[in-house]
């Protein structure tokens, strides 16, 4: 909104009442229409599955039962709040939520960069294009099928068991076995996104301007020396962006692939707050308790959010807001 | 359809639109409705349509998209007139579908379900003004059904809640042999060509699966043989080895006390002897993640001995997918273990002669509940006893000698089951608001084996059962919060014990860690429910 337009604007603005603000956003309005016309399905998008459904948040204070709807539901307060403090699944859920998120930030967001920076080093042009190309194709696949392939590849008498029995290594079910399914849930994770998030790091180390490298070329760097101090420093900006909203989203894990995958004997390190909340709100009615349980996690996923922006602000100079 | 036209509109995302569709979305209030101050006369209004809400069952969808292409709807269609929309939620998504749609305003006409299901309760369900309460209209517009409840007490007392409220078009068994339909069978083949006798004591078993786990039965020259599987979703229904400790999977009462199975000692016994099999690799060590695909795989790829199975979709189709694969191939059901020889049986699968408490509830959207009932009543009807089970004469059954004979394409169909190919044009081998007729059983379930296996899975007294109770719509809340986390941690914990995952000294803790989650007080509600049922 900073054009020479709202300076003007801004400048009457003073001269003027608050009546005129209305003036400027309408004349604004109908000088560009139709930028306004392209952006009202967002708006709207954003209005009618967002906000709106705010309006329903107010059952985590009450006890809402179908009979008396939303607002006719009495009210209850905090209770709902302390029935999951003292649930015997709290610390679980928060831990795995917590702990699968750790171990994608550990091993899932630095793949994709490393992805960006290997390639970046490819100098055959056809088989750089190769590589990308194999390396984003499954993220295309839908995660039913992924899962799919992953029960059949690691059922007992499954691909990987077959292979590994050749070596001499007993059989054995891993999507049964608690602690394998944090291994297996970020590895096929990175398997199926690395490359399609490497594609946003190309995209900003083709920003970096190449006669910085021709200097350091000049001041005798070698390959390594670059990358160190010209390339890494270039894309920066984009990775502490990414890692800001990666921060955000820590205590929401992908419920979709999870509900898939785990089953009761994996509960314990599989079960998370929105699997639990799934469980508990869809399938056994809970509504009350389960928005409080989501209430509290997105409280929770906001102050995450919020904290690693002002870090990053007094660290580096790259912020979200 | 106002509401679904509503949500089309939504999705588009146009707010010209959205303030539309609010507009007509409001229009529909207040109209239809009879607020006017005229009497509402005898006659019901003639029914034209009806929204009709019902989960898609597995055998009908194998060859069919909706109820309304079933031989049985359209017959109805054609005698009663009525226009049926059948909506069917998602395979595998009835209990979340059913769960959004009651926190909408506008229901289907007619929501056909378990209702025990409903958050709190069938009572609830009339308290929420979500359904009607039927007693009045199947006093006045259903005959045919009043007239059943009326010859059977006990049935009546089943499809009422404790308030005495009848809340829906009940799915009735019409007769004792229909109440049991699964058990523990085992290959009775294998046994023969080992030389063994059929099990009768958990001893028995041990030294049966024992001997099935050192020979090769199956005759592959490997190692492969499954002697057992059962996992916690037996638990639900057969209790096979559990009841033979004389308690369940979840509560049970003795002489009308009601305890928690799962807390028990007897239950400590069942967990050391399980642990032991799947040790010793008598139990499937996949036994806690095969799902009903992999165990049919492990059937009819002749690997399993012994299982829970049914006698329909159960014994009847393994044999019959088999026939020309494996050589001799023979399932026979097991009588239930017991302890010691000259026990007593005390658990069986056997339901109650409205289990499940599914049926058809007339929502308070309905406009005309009236008609509607009479529609409904149709199906108890003797007309419309022999179309719900039998179909159309000529159609899917023949009068031979007085009795309905399903035809050749129901008893052999091609490249179909029998269960589905009954599927495609009666309810008989489901479920559904009408009476289920004991005809449908002989032939659904004509092979010796098959009758055979009724007649001993009907052999337990099944005396410690608790019948269909409910808790009041004040405690169902309390009820329901304290059995969520007890039910998944005995699920989980079911698997652990027996695997060995957690050692089987940490019962006690186990049991004072479901005691910590207020089981006391779930009996309590459970122990008042009982006495109130039995009050009925």
């Amino acid at each position: 909104m900073d054009t020479v337009k709202t300076a003007a604007g801004a400048a009457r603005k003073r001269a003027r009442s608050e009546m005129s603000i209305w003036l400027t956003i309408g004349r604004d309005l109908r000088r560009n229409k139709l930028l306004y016309l392209m952006v009202l399905p967002v708006i709207a998008y954003y209005v009618i599955f967002d906000y709106g459904p705010m309006y329903g948040l107010q059952i985590a204070f009450k006890d809402y039962s179908p009979g008396d709807g939303i607002w006719g539901s009495p009210w209850v307060g905090f209770d709902h709040f302390v029935e999951f403090f003292n649930s015997y699944y709290f610390w679980r859920l928060i831990r795995n939520t917590l702990l699968i998120n750790v171990y994608e930030l550990i091993f899932g967001f630095p793949a994709p960069i490393v992805l960006a920076l290997l390639l970046n080093e490819l100098r055959r042009q056809y088989f750089k294009r190769i590589v990308q190309t194999i390396t984003y194709l499954p993220h295309f696949i839908s995660v039913v099928v992924v899962v799919g392939m992953l029960v059949d590849f690691l059922a007992r008498d499954g691909i990987v068991n077959q292979l590994l029995s050749s070596f001499g290594i007993a059989s054995k079910s891993y999507l049964s076995e608690p602690e394998w399914f944090r291994f297996i849930y970020v590895s096929s994770g990175i398997w199926q996104q690395v490359g399609w998030s490497s594609i946003i790091y190309l995209a900003a180390l083709s920003n970096i301007d190449p006669t910085l490298y021709e200097a350091a070329k000049v001041d005798g760097a070698g390959r390594w020396k670059q990358m160190l101090h010209i390339t890494i420093p270039g894309i920066m900006p984009t990775v502490i962006i990414l890692l800001i909203l990666k921060m955000g989203s820590m205590m929401s894990v992908g419920s979709e692939k999870i509900l898939l995958m785990y089953n009761p004997l994996t509960y314990d390190t599989a079960d998370v707050i929105s699997t639990f909340v799934y469980r508990k709100g869809i399938l056994e009615a809970n509504y009350s308790y389960t928005a409080a349980v989501g209430l509290f996690n997105a409280v929770i996923a906001f102050t995450l959010l919020v904290l690693s922006n002002s870090i990053s602000k007094r660290v580096s100079e790259t912020k979200l807001w | 359809m106002k509401n679904v036209s509503r949500k089309r509109w939504l999705a588009t995302g146009t707010s010209a639109l959205l303030s539309v569709s609010l507009v007509a979305g409001c229009s529909g209030s207040g109209t239809g409705s009879k607020t006017t101050g005229k009497q509402v006369v005898e006659e019901p209004p003639k029914l034209e349509t009806l929204t009709y809400w019902v989960g898609l069952a597995g055998n009908v969808a194998a060859t069919l998209k909706s109820f309304g292409d079933m031989t049985v709807y359209q017959e109805l269609q054609k005698k009663t007139g009525v226009k049926v929309e059948f909506q069917h939620p998602p395979a595998g998504q009835e209990k979340d579908q059913f769960n959004l749609m009651i926190t909408g305003k506008k229901l289907p006409d007619v929501i056909e379900y378990g209702w025990t299901g409903y958050p709190g309760g069938p009572e609830k369900a009339i308290k929420d003004k979500k359904i009607i309460k039927l007693n009045d209209i199947i006093d006045k517009h259903a005959p045919n059904l009043k007239k059943i409840l009326d010859a059977n007490p006990d049935w009546k007392k089943q499809v009422m809640t404790d308030e005495g409220s009848i809340y829906s078009f009940p799915f009735l068994r019409g007769d004792d042999y229909l109440l049991v339909s699964n058990g523990i069978a085992l290959r009775k083949d294998w046994l023969e060509k080992l030389n063994l006798k059929m099990p009768e004591t958990l001893d028995d078993w041990y030294n049966v699966l024992t001997a099935i786990k050192k020979s090769d039965p199956n005759g592959n020259g490997k190692p492969d043989e499954i002697p057992l599987l059962i996992g916690k979703g037996d638990m639900g229904g057969a209790v096979p080895f559990l009841g033979s400790f004389g308690v369940n999977y979840d509560f049970y009462h003795v002489n009308g006390k009601v305890s928690y199975g799962p807390i028990q000692p007897e239950y400590k016994q069942f967990l050391t002897l399980m642990n032991k099999w799947y040790k010793e690799g008598l139990l499937d060590p996949d036994f806690a993640v095969t799902d009903s695909k992999l165990k049919d795989a492990k059937i009819t790829g002749n690997q399993l001995f012994a299982t829970v199975m049914s006698t329909g979709s159960g014994i009847g189709n393994y044999t019959s997918l088999v026939k020309n694969k494996i050589p001799g191939f023979k399932l026979a059901a097991a009588p239930f273990p017991v302890v010691n020889k000259g026990d007593k049986k005390m658990w069986s699968a056997k339901t109650f002669n409205f289990s499940g408490a599914v049926g058809a509830a007339i929502s308070t959207s309905n406009t005309n509940p009236e008609a509607t009932a009479k529609w409904l009543d149709y199906a108890y009807s003797n007309e419309g006893m022999m179309l719900f089970n039998f179909g159309v004469e000529g159609v899917s059954y023949k009068m031979v000698n007085g009795y309905p004979t399903y035809t050749d394409d129901i008893m052999n169909p091609k490249d179909l089951s029998v269960a589905q190919a009954m599927a495609r044009h009666v309810r008989a081998n489901f479920n559904g608001p009408f009476v289920q007729d004991k005809r449908y059983m002989e032939q659904y379930a004509a092979m010796p084996e098959q009758k055979e296996s009724i007649r001993i899975w009907s052999e337990p007294t099944n005396e410690r059962k608790l019948p269909l109770v409910t808790p009041t719509s004040d405690e169902s809340s309390k009820f329901a919060s304290i059995m969520n986390d007890v039910n998944t941690f005995k699920d989980e914990m079911f698997n652990k014990f027996i695997m060995g995952a957690e050692p089987l000294d940490n019962f006690d803790k186990y049991v004072k860690t479901i005691e910590g989650m207020g089981i006391q007080e779930a009996t309590k509600i459970q122990q008042a429910a009982l006495e109130r049922y039995n009050k009925r």
